[in-house]
């Protein structure tokens, strides 16, 4: 007598696969469904608008995977205050010219390693519990944004950075359709692929993630690896904010909030496990487009934000539902 | 009262292993039945069965002739059935008493009777007084104890439901000697109350010595039972193996050899559990460490290694070193196979060539050089022999002995001059063994010093050439190979010093 | 000797006791500094009752988070669980309700609780979705019901209900200093069930403890349902102060009980733990806001301050172990 509730998924179908599959899927019904331009041009462009908009949430998950998969119930709930940091630090520091957008650059991830380390010594050497370190920190973090900004931040990026974040990329006369925030994200995830796989760093993320005694008994520099791990996740989680701010132009406060639930169940819905060691970031690229997907039938259906909560969180619930469970006590 | 217990042909399946395709056992009441089988043949996943830790498949049980099937372990023990497994069931943050109690506290109303349960805990404690060296009171934490006495508890908890049959899944394998002897005095007991016991375990000795009959499993299936006294002890190896093999011949090759430079001097070490240990190694050397469980032998090894805190010197070819992590000693070629295969020597939910690699990475640039990875484990795994079906499985997916060589391969590929074994044979099949004897012999000839940590102490008389004996941290005896017996061995683990001093060896 | 260390371990919120001492000693300093010294007692008592009073649904969202965290378990949706109920008493109750349409309803808002934790419940024990994720993710389904219920600020309490609450001195003790009591007594009843050694033992290691036969799945649902049941009586305990709700409420106090809890020595690890701790993990950090609250700090900084102090909670204990650790060698 077999007990078990739900089902196994059969491994052809990795859960990136099937993420993607799924985005298609909603992407098509909703073209239908919501009477927009259903001709095959129609709806490639349509398709290319939704990556667009799409590389904001992947950017910033990629932080996310990186402390996920450091495992320990890593997580950081700080990516969100520090989206909002990176983008405000960098408005201020640019001030409407492209020319200092470089050191704007420099400011920004600097200040999300530093969020990150903070993260890092809390999580690995206190031993404080990762959702309670970051959930304080991004309370520091707002309340520092709010004690120096004090509700009004002037400045923004320059003109040429923001028309390469926003506006499609054209190369002489062929108009790509994509923009320069998703040149960005396929940068970062070359930059991801590698340092994932083809560093030490990458090997022994994975081996702190699956078991950490196991791991520094074969010689891994466990509490090194996971601050690295949140340290990196700062900067890339920055860098989010940082191509952010040339897509909003102004900068206000609660930016970052409506980013930091999504990068979860990105992650989450790429199959990289909470327990950590598992996952890659393909899975939370391919997550962060059916989040997109659905939260652009939703808004075109003009739901409020009160019912887009709870759809989030149902679509969480049922996704981990099926690749996220755990073991059962009896097998 | 006579009871019976029958297992007929129960099949399981794990995630795309068979872990039995023809369980059969039988239990009588008054009798020792022993469960025998190399590695992976099935034998902890029939008692699951039997216990209701896991479901079958197929198959049947039969209790007294009536089937039986349980949906939770609570219905097993209440059809009288307990078992003391391998992996303790032990809650650490909780007494003894209210392990042993846990679900069956004494009640009154709905408040649980705190003394009473301790009264009852204390009575059962009694039963191995005089063989536990720490004073256990009912209120002792579990987690405050070491490993032989958490065994200890393990057995009191399964003796507290007062089971008509009682099942011993490695139970020894954490015990010393005393402790042995008092658990056996317990199990005849125990038949004379018309229990029936079913006992596992690797040490043919003992199987020898306590079973009325033995069973064989062989690859989930059962080939064989006997009469144990009639019975020899080379016809149940031949069958547990698949080829047949000189497996139990002692390979003392007692090559006298030349001895080389002193590679390793350890001197005044203190852990928390040692208190003073000095000696010297020299190249090529195959020292044995022995003695009763939990005497402090494995913080040799992880003081040397560098895992864990230690005050004292320890000098590598003459020059000191305070090795704080383990990539230091790594970096001066010293390895450590650890004693938990599962929880400390492999990364379970990886790959086979994760695991093989692991350590070494550093070697293969930036990028990593992952082609030549890949080359260099298909190498190690051909040249341990480890059976598997391709290097990207998981680890998780090979039987014991084959998960121990990648544990063994993963640090035979950074070519150690120093190779530290904490008791790397437990749980590992007799094939498997002696391939690792030879393994072991050859990096000796080639010049690695090994120190080998054993609780078995036939294993270390077949292969070392000196032996530590220690007991409560401290050095008691040397023995050379010369003196070298199974009796000197054991003689040297159990008296006292003043005693060890004048025995005539 | 070894008693004496076992009592410092087992018991372990000493340390916030004495943070606690501490704290309630400069808070009262600063009180009286801002009130004058005249009729001494009676300030005194007003004062501790109304400081009480307005941790009671912290510290009862503290005790449900230790519980739940004891057995093994988290709940991340706690806070905004307690502001689904609010919303709920608030949008049922007008001015004028009679006591039995007060205790009408407020039954029924802990049925609600209930489900809720119900909820949580079954996805972690039956589904068996890891609980900080589960309940995260609960968290926001929950604080989109309560915005669906009360979509702005506002509501109603039954004045007979908000003045008993506000006003009553029984004894001449503080009302919140009796609802403590009454907690405490019934947690040591709770302690000495089967149902509370379960507690411990699924919270000490789980496996080991479905193997012993103790039924994980019924008893972590049961805790999640009970951590449902607590943040109801929260949910009323805020509401009869304030008159209202606000339905973004619920956010912080999450952090806040899981912070409070730390503080109060109880391990995020399981296992381990009793309702001591949390209660004066509340205290402490309350008045430690109070004693910010006097500094007379800007408007645009208290949120920083507020964070800072949190995070220095945090940090105390384990920061202090370490030294400790230091100091020994």
């Amino acid at each position: 007598m077999n007990k078990s509730i739900g089902f196994q998924l059969p491994k052809r179908f990795s859960p990136p696969v099937i993420a993607v599959i799924l985005a298609i899927l909603l992407f098509v019904i909703s073209t239908f469904f919501l009477k927009t331009d259903t001709g095959l041009a129609g709806m490639i462009n349509r398709g290319k608008m939704i990556i667009n908009i799409t590389a904001f949430l992947g950017l910033i998950a990629a932080g996310q995977t990186i402390v996920i998969l450091a495992g320990g119930e890593g997580i950081d709930l700080s990516a969100g205050t520090t989206v909002t940091l990176a983008a405000i630090l960098t408005a201020v520091v640019a001030d409407k010219s492209d020319a200092r957008l470089p050191l704007a650059l420099f400011v920004a991830l600097s200040a999300g390693a530093l969020v990150g380390l903070i993260n890092g010594i809390g999580v690995a050497i206190l031993k404080i519990h990762p959702v309670v370190m970051t959930l304080s920190v991004s309370g520091v973090t707002m309340g520092t944004i709010l004690a120096i900004y004090r509700g009004a931040v002037q400045g923004g990026a320059g003109p040429g950075f923001n028309k390469f974040v926003a506006m499609p990329f054209t190369i002489g006369n062929v108009n790509f359709g994509f923009t320069g925030a998703v040149v960005a994200w396929i940068f970062v995830s070359i930059v991801l692929w590698f340092i994932l796989n083809k560093t030490q760093f990458g090997k022994h993320l994975f081996a702190i993630g699956v078991n950490r005694d196991a791991a520094h008994l074969s010689g891994v520099r466990v509490t090194r690896t996971a601050i690295l791990a949140y340290v990196l996740c700062g900067v890339f989680t920055a860098f989010g904010g940082f191509i952010v701010l040339g897509y909003i132009q102004t900068v206000y406060f609660i930016i970052g909030d409506g980013y930091l639930f999504p990068s979860i169940a990105a992650v989450v819905l790429g199959g990289t496990v909470l327990a950590g060691g598992e996952g890659s970031y393909w899975g939370t690229m391919s997550g962060a487009l059916v989040l997109t997907v659905l939260d652009s039938i939703l808004t075109s259906s003009q739901v409020e934000e009160r019912a887009r909560l709870i759809v989030l969180g149902v679509l969480l619930l049922a996704v981990i539902s099926l690749y996220g469970r755990q073991k059962a006590l009896r097998q | 009262m006579a009871q019976n217990l029958t297992s007929n042909d129960i099949v399981k399946h794990f995630a795309g292993v068979t872990a039995l395709s023809s369980g059969c056992l039988t239990a009588n009441s008054g009798e020792v039945v022993a469960l025998i089988g190399a590695n992976g043949s099935g034998k902890s996943t029939l008692c699951k069965i039997i216990t209701g830790v896991v479901a079958p498949d197929e198959g049947q049980l039969l209790l007294n002739g009536t089937p039986i099937s349980f949906s939770t372990p609570v219905e097993a023990i209440k059809s009288g059935i307990a078992a003391v497994y391998q992996d303790l069931s032990l809650i650490p943050s909780l007494s003894i008493a209210q392990n042993i109690w846990l679900t069956r506290e004494p009640m009154s109303g709905i408040f649980i009777k705190y003394r009473t349960q301790r009264k009852r805990t204390q009575e059962l404690l009694d039963l191995f007084a005089d063989t536990m060296r720490t004073s256990l009171t009912p209120d002792t934490l579990v987690n405050e104890l070491p490993p032989d006495e958490q065994q200890i508890v393990e057995i009191l908890k399964a003796v507290s439901t007062n089971p008509r049959i009682m099942i011993l899944d490695e139970a020894t394998s954490s015990l010393d000697s005393r402790q042995v002897d008092r658990l056996f005095t317990l199990i005849g007991e125990w038949k004379k109350q018309d229990k029936a016991i079913i006992f596992i375990s690797h040490r043919m000795v003992e199987v020898f010595r306590i079973a009325d009959r033995i069973t064989v499993l062989r690859n989930g299936k059962t080939v064989g039972d006997f009469d144990a006294k009639k019975v020899k002890e080379k016809d149940l190896i031949n069958l547990m193996v698949e080829n047949a093999k000189e497996h139990l011949e002692k390979t003392g090759t007692s090559i006298f050899k030349k001895l080389r430079e002193t590679v390793l001097k350890v001197t005044n070490l203190r852990t928390q559990r040692l208190q003073g240990i000095d000696f010297e190694v020299k190249k090529g050397e195959l020292l044995g460490i022995a003695g009763l469980q939990g005497q402090g032998q494995s913080d040799i090894l992880h003081s040397i290694f560098g895992s864990i805190q230690f005050s004292g010197t320890i000098e590598l070819d003459g020059r000191d070193h305070q090795f704080k992590h383990t990539s230091q000693s790594m970096a001066k070629d010293i390895a450590l196979v650890p004693g938990d295969r599962a929880k400390e020597g492999l990364l379970m939910r990886l790959s086979i060539l994760e695991n093989l690699m692991l350590p070494s990475w550093r070697k293969y640039g930036l990028p990593l050089n992952t082609g030549k990875a890949k080359k260099d484990a298909a190498k190690t795994s051909q040249s341990l022999k480890i059976i598997m079906a391709d290097l990207n499985m998981p680890v998780s997916s090979l039987s014991g002995g084959n998960a121990q060589k990648v544990v063994i391969g993963k640090w035979l590929q950074r070519n150690p001059r120093i190779l530290l074994l904490n008791d790397p044979t437990k749980g590992v099949d007799v094939g498997t063994k002696a391939e690792f004897y030879d393994l072991l012999k050859d990096l000796c000839k080639n010049g690695t010093t090994i120190l080998f940590y054993s609780s078995d102490d036939e294993e270390l008389v077949g292969l070392c050439d000196r032996v530590l004996v220690i007991r409560d941290g401290m050095i008691r005896k040397e023995i050379p190979r010369s003196k070298l017996t199974l009796s000197s061995l054991i003689t040297a683990s159990v008296t006292s010093s003043e005693e060890t001093a004048h025995a005539t060896d | 000797m070894q008693q004496i260390r076992r009592f410092f371990t087992k018991k372990t919120f000493v340390f916030s006791i004495v943070l606690f001492i501490l704290v309630i000693l400069v808070n009262f300093a600063m009180q009286y500094a801002n009130l004058g010294l005249d009729k001494f007692e009676k300030r005194f008592m007003f004062l501790l009752d109304n400081n009480i009073r307005g941790f009671i649904p912290l510290i009862l969202l503290a005790i449900a988070q230790a519980i739940v965290l004891i057995n093994g378990s988290i709940d991340l949706s706690i806070g905004n669980l307690m502001g689904v109920v609010a919303a709920f008493l608030v949008t049922q109750y007008s001015k004028d309700d009679s006591i039995a349409r007060f205790l009408q309803v407020f039954v029924m808002a802990i049925g609600i609780g209930v489900l809720a934790g119900a909820l949580n419940g079954i996805f972690v024990s039956l589904v068996r979705i890891p609980p900080f994720i589960t309940t995260y993710a609960t968290s926001f389904v929950f604080s989109g019901i309560a915005m669906w219920i009360l979509p702005r600020p506002g509501g109603n309490m039954p004045e007979i209900a908000t003045t008993f609450y506000r006003t009553m001195l029984p004894l001449g003790l503080p009302m919140g200093m009796w609802i403590i009591l009454i907690i405490m007594l019934l947690w040591l009843v709770f302690r000495n069930t089967r149902f509370g050694a379960h507690m411990y033992a699924i919270g000490g290691n789980e496996k080991a403890a479905f193997t012993s036969g103790v039924s994980v799945i019924r008893h972590r649902m049961s805790v999640h349902m009970i951590a449902g049941f607590l943040a109801a009586f929260a949910a009323l305990a805020l509401v009869l102060i304030t008159g209202s709700s606000d339905p973004r409420i619920g956010a912080t106090m999450t952090l806040d009980s899981v912070v409070a809890v730390v503080l109060g020595g109880t391990p995020m690890s399981g296992g381990i733990g009793g309702v001591v701790g949390p209660i004066f993990g509340v205290l402490t950090l309350g008045f430690v806001r109070n004693i910010v609250g006097f500094a007379n700090v800007d408007t645009w900084v208290q949120p920083l301050v507020d964070a800072l102090i949190i995070l220095v909670a945090l940090a105390s204990p384990s920061l202090i172990r370490l030294i400790l650790k230091q100091a020994r060698k």
